[in-house]
């Protein structure tokens, strides 16, 4: 809402400058977005009387004007020729500045005939968007007078921002009464008094309301032979700086009054009007009406309509039709003022998709009681500003407002919400400053809701307003006490330490949207997602059923920017469409291009052993060591580096490399390693306990041994196979080597261990050692027919 | 050999001694040197055999040089000795020195993202008031996500224009959360009071991408629900948050505002905590930096939960943290949270 502080202040005399009071209406929920001066931007402009007009030696089109500044002469050159001898006119002199050039003027020559500087039209000046000539002025300025004080160009504006439980603060006087409330000083309500003439209204126009719901009370004036003066320039540019466009006399009159009131008037030509007989109704099915912006509106029946003898002139509360609408030579007026139910307002106004200054204030709840005061004050002015037509006398008044709201309100209530005492008499004093009439009774206090306070309906509303009165920065700052220690749920804690293990493992957190476009369902096998009805990116309509697609994206994003290697992971939710919605935490992993680079980097790309080091890193530290290596992934892995993992006989992830193909489509060249885990189906799996083991106080016995296998023998169940077999006194070992080739048959490979034996409770022999490592010989032998290798 | 002769060789010898081991310039060289001063061959160890053949007298007089020329020998053997000890030790070091303006060996490092960093921070502070950090999920039905919170049916969020829906079937209007407030509800259902939780956790918007806004972002939600809690406490635990958060000298302000789902409602700015409220750029000027939107639970929202609003009575708070986190670490560009850009990343190695 634009308060202009002029117009404000002939409401409440208060004397705070511009960021004073944006911070007063700042502490009573009125956030100031901006603080505005409108014509900061014109400076030096003065009034000048023209005293001959002569054409231009050079030019059919241009004139030379020559004017008076009251203190000399000036010749300048003019685009057009509205204007005569005699008529006083804005000129910017050279030094002056206008909002519509970004530099001061200066004098200079056009078509060979020195300008020195320039007559103004309302546009130049940010008056209005009038660009046909030069602003003539009104009135009695003196030539020489400063145009900004002329016509009150010193305006400041304060925008604020309001929320939309208070209609009643779009308006001047609503923000004036807060201001009084908070300053104590007095509200002066605009004067709203009319000369009516003998004629009744009545006998001119009849109003109808069929629809007594939605339309809880019409009220209607009727102006007739209105003259054709056009709107004080002062008040049309107070309009411009509320941010309303000045048209005729008649149409600014309902701004005006709306405005300053809050209550949206609709002018209608009652000449233009199919007889003087106004019907409130419900649309019929498939009704049209072209509205004021000349666009045609397929109606619905609830939507509620304004109607003449031949059918609909305006969509109640949203916009008028463009059939009945006021215009320079309307001369008579039916004026409206009503009050409309605001959800029906607001349905009709969101599903048209028109929201107008009209639609914003019924839809969130106008005045009911107030609907009289703004139909006399805007005729007031209409009159008054087109320099004639009288008011008819009476208004045509269908229908009554609603009942004022009761409201008990304990003050011990109000003390143990806000946490400070707040005896009856505060409550009375607080709320008799914004005009909420409040009076004792026992132990309560009777609040009698204004009609122009839709929010106030509760006694905890009244709660509220009695400390937003007091003011918030009274309110004192304590803590509850809580009686219980800080924690988190498990599934947080896991998450943290799942991130904490693959930080440390040396992986990045990425971070990406939740949504997956139809291609990364298709190249990840997945059938099941979720559709989006309304997606923010129309290639991304799914909700994203693994982290990987995202991940490999962004892998590639990073080669594109010239990123050597990338290990990257992400935590967060996947959704599928199983039993309705099944969403899932996941943790993922993308490891791409180099591994380390620089001075004592192997120069090698990352793959699947990079990331099964992480994943192996992540479930140890997990505290989960008894996983295994299961199948190939399948789509989209890699068939010969993939597999799941397996843990208590349960599929909990899978690692691997994405099948070359498949990376590609995601745009990665070259091998793309991944993990993905259901976090959640980790979970019963984790184990935080430590079982600890005494350090082995003897020094072990040492051998390494290398055994050569069939080349397609997994190592993993050689490993297995030899644990078994070391027994108790084997300790730690270690793969140290794997080599095919060489001496070694086709077929073959060698894998070569680091043994350690030791026992807890004396240096082991070499003897005990060799028949430990015999059985370990054995049992290879006859697993895996492996023999060892000499040397 | 007479005395006069021993004497006259021993002071010769330790002349000759001491320029031998002078010259030494290796430990092969001392020990030459060693040898031919006090060796068996040496005229040192000639003198030495002599003296049995001396008078009593003599031999006394000429012991005594003897044993002083012998110590000031191995003195100076000794002395040299460790010098040349230094010395090769120095040339072997020396060979030994490195560059050390290369580069250390480093293990591969990881990061946390900018977003978790500041969520553990705001998540930690109020753990160590006794809240408990719970989450929940992101697909949410309108009871949660709207109606228990006293969001009427025709409230504008509700629109497509706002509000993200999804399409699963047999479960209408499934929407994605639009803040995370919906664990409010879902907290107070599954539990009685009193309700100390805080809520990190995604939130979604239909929103274009711009340099501002994203349709996925990231909000804190906060309830307390017990006997006797205050409007006052709200202000009190918001105050003690952000000066935690931001440095013990911020201050709060504290002014009303509108949210359906409490009464009295708050909105809440903290003081610039680069430029302490005189204005930069981190604050656009103003000195404040938007806090919590905060207020006292409705009662209806207590009712609809199945608590008893007239015993219960409670506050709840919440607001984004992307663009805290963006002010807190000088981010422009909160694209930049979004695009896993390793060079971004890798400035956050840092922060825990």
């Amino acid at each position: 809402m634009r308060i202009v502080l002029s117009w404000l202040r002939e409401l409440v005399p208060v004397q705070l400058g511009a960021e004073e009071l944006g911070d007063l209406l700042a502490m009573k929920g009125a956030h100031p977005e901006s603080i505005e001066r409108p014509w900061a931007g014109l400076d030096g402009v003065i009034v000048a009387r023209v005293l001959d007009v002569r054409d231009h030696p050079n030019s059919e089109t241009l004139c030379l004007a020559r004017v008076s500044t009251g203190s000399g002469e000036q010749e300048v050159v003019v685009g057009v020729r509205n204007f005569a001898p005699g008529d006083l006119v804005p000129l910017a002199a050279p030094g002056a500045r206008v909002p519509s050039l970004p530099e001061p003027l200066g004098a200079r020559k056009i078509r060979g005939v020195v300008s020195n500087g320039m007559l103004c039209s309302p546009r130049e000046l940010g008056l209005s968007q009038d660009h046909g000539g030069i602003l003539l002025l009104e009135g009695g300025p003196e030539p020489g007078d400063d145009l900004k004080r002329v016509l009150g160009l010193d305006e400041v504006v304060l925008d604020l921002e309001i929320e939309s439980n208070r209609p009643d603060l779009l308006s001047v006087v609503g923000i004036a009464r807060e201001v009084a409330g908070a300053t104590g000083l007095p509200l002066s309500m605009p004067d709203a008094s009319v000369d009516e003439s003998s004629e009744d209204a009545a006998t001119i126009a009849t109003v109808e309301v069929k629809d007594a719901e939605g339309c809880p009370r019409y009220l209607a004036r009727v102006i007739r032979g209105l003259g054709d003066a056009t709107t004080p320039q002062r008040v049309q540019a107070r309009l411009t700086a509320a941010g309303a466009r000045p048209i005729s006399p008649a149409v600014d009159a309902t701004n005006y009054a709306m405005l300053e009131l809050g209550q949206p008037l609709h002018a209608f030509d009652l000449r233009r009007l199919a007889g003087p007989g106004i019907v409130v109704r419900r649309a019929e099915p498939g009704e049209r009406l072209t509205t004021l912006d000349d666009v045609e509106r397929e109606l619905v029946p609830e939507d509620l309509l304004i109607c003449d003898a031949d059918g609909s002139v305006a969509i109640a509360g949203v916009m008028g039709g463009a059939t009945s609408e006021v215009g320079e030579e309307t001369r008579d007026v039916l004026l409206e003022s009503a009050y409309f139910e605001p959800r029906g307002i607001l349905r009709t106004s969101r599903r048209l998709q028109l929201l107008t200054e009209a639609s914003i204030r019924f839809s969130r709840g106008t005045d009911p009681e107030g609907v009289g005061p703004a139909a006399s004050r805007a005729a007031r002015l209409m009159t008054e500003w087109s320099g004639g037509g009288e008011v008819l006398a009476g208004t045509i008044d269908v229908g009554a407002p609603p009942a004022r709201r009761s409201i008990s309100v304990r003050p011990a209530r109000a003390s143990a919400v806000l946490g400070y005492d707040v005896s009856s008499a505060d409550m009375v004093e607080a709320l008799a400053r914004l005009e909420v009439r409040a009076e004792p009774a026992g132990d309560e206090v009777r609040v009698e809701a204004p009609p122009f306070r839709p929010d106030l309906e509760l006694e905890v509303d009244v709660v509220e307003e009695v400390a937003r009165v007091q003011g918030y920065d009274r309110l004192p700052a304590t803590l509850p006490r809580i009686r219980q220690p800080g924690s988190e749920q498990p599934s947080y804690a896991l998450r943290r330490r799942v991130r904490e293990l693959l930080v440390r493992a040396g992986l990045r957190e990425a971070n990406s949207l939740s949504f997956a476009s139809a291609s990364d369902l298709d190249l990840m096998g997945h059938g099941d997602a979720i559709p989006v009805a309304n997606p923010p990116s129309g290639d991304q309509p799914f909700l994203r059923t693994s982290l990987l697609p995202n991940l490999a994206r962004a892998a590639a994003r990073n080669a594109d920017r010239g990123i050597r290697g990338a290990a990257l992971f992400e935590v967060g939710h996947v959704f599928r469409a199983v039993d309705g919605v099944r969403e899932r935490e996941h943790v993922a992993a993308a490891l791409w291009g180099l591994a380390g680079e620089g001075l004592y980097a192997d120069d090698r790309p990352f793959d699947v052993f990079d990331a099964k080091g992480a994943v192996e890193s992540l479930l140890h530290g997990l505290g989960i060591d008894g996983w295994g290596i299961g199948d190939a992934a399948g789509p989209p892995f890699h068939p010969g580096r993939s597999a799941a993992i397996v843990e208590a006989d349960a599929v909990v992830g899978t690692m691997g490399e994405l099948h070359p193909r498949v990376a590609e489509a995601f745009g990665v060249t070259g091998r793309l390693a991944v993990f993905e885990f259901d976090v959640d189906a980790l979970a019963p799996h984790v184990d935080a306990t430590v079982a600890f083991r005494d350090a082995p106080r003897f020094p072990p016995v040492r051998r390494d041994l290398a055994f050569i296998v069939p080349r397609e023998t997994a190592a993993g169940d050689v490993l297995d196979a030899l644990t078994d077999a070391g027994g108790e006194l084997l300790g730690r070992r270690t793969l140290f080597d794997v080599f095919e080739g060489g001496s070694l048959g086709e077929g073959e490979k060698s894998l070569a261990f680091s043994l350690e034996f030791r026992a807890p409770d004396r240096t082991l022999t070499d003897d005990e050692a060799e028949a430990a490592v015999a059985a370990i010989v054995a049992r290879l032998a006859r697993d895996f027919g492996a023999r060892l290798r000499a040397g | 050999m007479d005395a006069a002769e021993a004497a006259r060789i021993l002071d010769r010898e330790r002349e000759r001694g001491s320029a031998l081991v002078r010259n030494a310039r290796t430990t092969e060289d001392l020990e030459a040197a060693q040898i031919a001063i006090l060796g068996r061959k040496a005229p040192f160890s000639e003198v030495q055999r002599a003296l049995g053949t001396m008078a009593e007298d003599d031999r006394r007089a000429i012991g005594r040089v003897v044993n002083e020329t012998r110590a000031e020998l191995r003195r100076l053997l000794e002395e040299r000795r460790g010098e040349l000890r230094e010395a090769s030790d120095a040339a072997l070091l020396e060979a030994d020195r490195v560059d050390l303006t290369l580069p250390g060996r480093r293990l591969r490092t990881g990061s946390l993202h900018p977003l978790t960093s500041i969520q553990y921070e705001i998540c930690g502070i109020f753990e160590r008031l006794g809240y408990r950090v719970v989450e929940g999920p992101e697909v949410e039905d309108p009871w949660h996500n709207f109606d228990a919170l006293n969001i009427p049916p025709d409230h504008p969020a509700r629109t497509s224009m706002d509000t993200t829906f999804v399409e699963v079937p047999g479960q209408p209007d499934l929407l994605l959360r639009t803040h995370t407030s919906p664990m409010q509800i879902r907290t107070m259902e599954s539990q009685p009071p009193p309700v100390f939780v805080v809520v990190p956790g995604r939130v979604y918007r239909n929103e274009e991408v711009t340099a501002k806004n994203m349709p996925v972002f990231h909000q804190l939600e906060g309830l307390a629900v017990a006997e006797g809690i205050t409007f006052a406490d709200l202000k009190g635990t918001l105050e003690t948050f952000y000066r935690e958060l931001l440095g013990a000298e911020r201050r709060l302000r504290f002014t009303p505002s509108f949210f359906p789902f409490v009464e009295p409602g708050a909105q809440s700015e903290v003081s610039c905590f680069v430029c302490d409220g005189s204005g930069c750029r981190t604050c656009a000027f103003t000195g404040w930096i938007e806090a919590f939107g905060s207020g006292m639970v409705h009662p209806r929202v207590l009712e609809n939960c199945g608590y008893d609003s007239e015993r219960y009575t409670g506050f709840a708070f919440g607001g984004g943290y992307d663009r805290l986190a963006m002010i807190r670490f000088g981010i422009p560009d909160i694209r930049m949270l979004w695009e896993s850009d390793v060079r971004v990343l890798e400035q956050f190695e840092g922060v825990a």
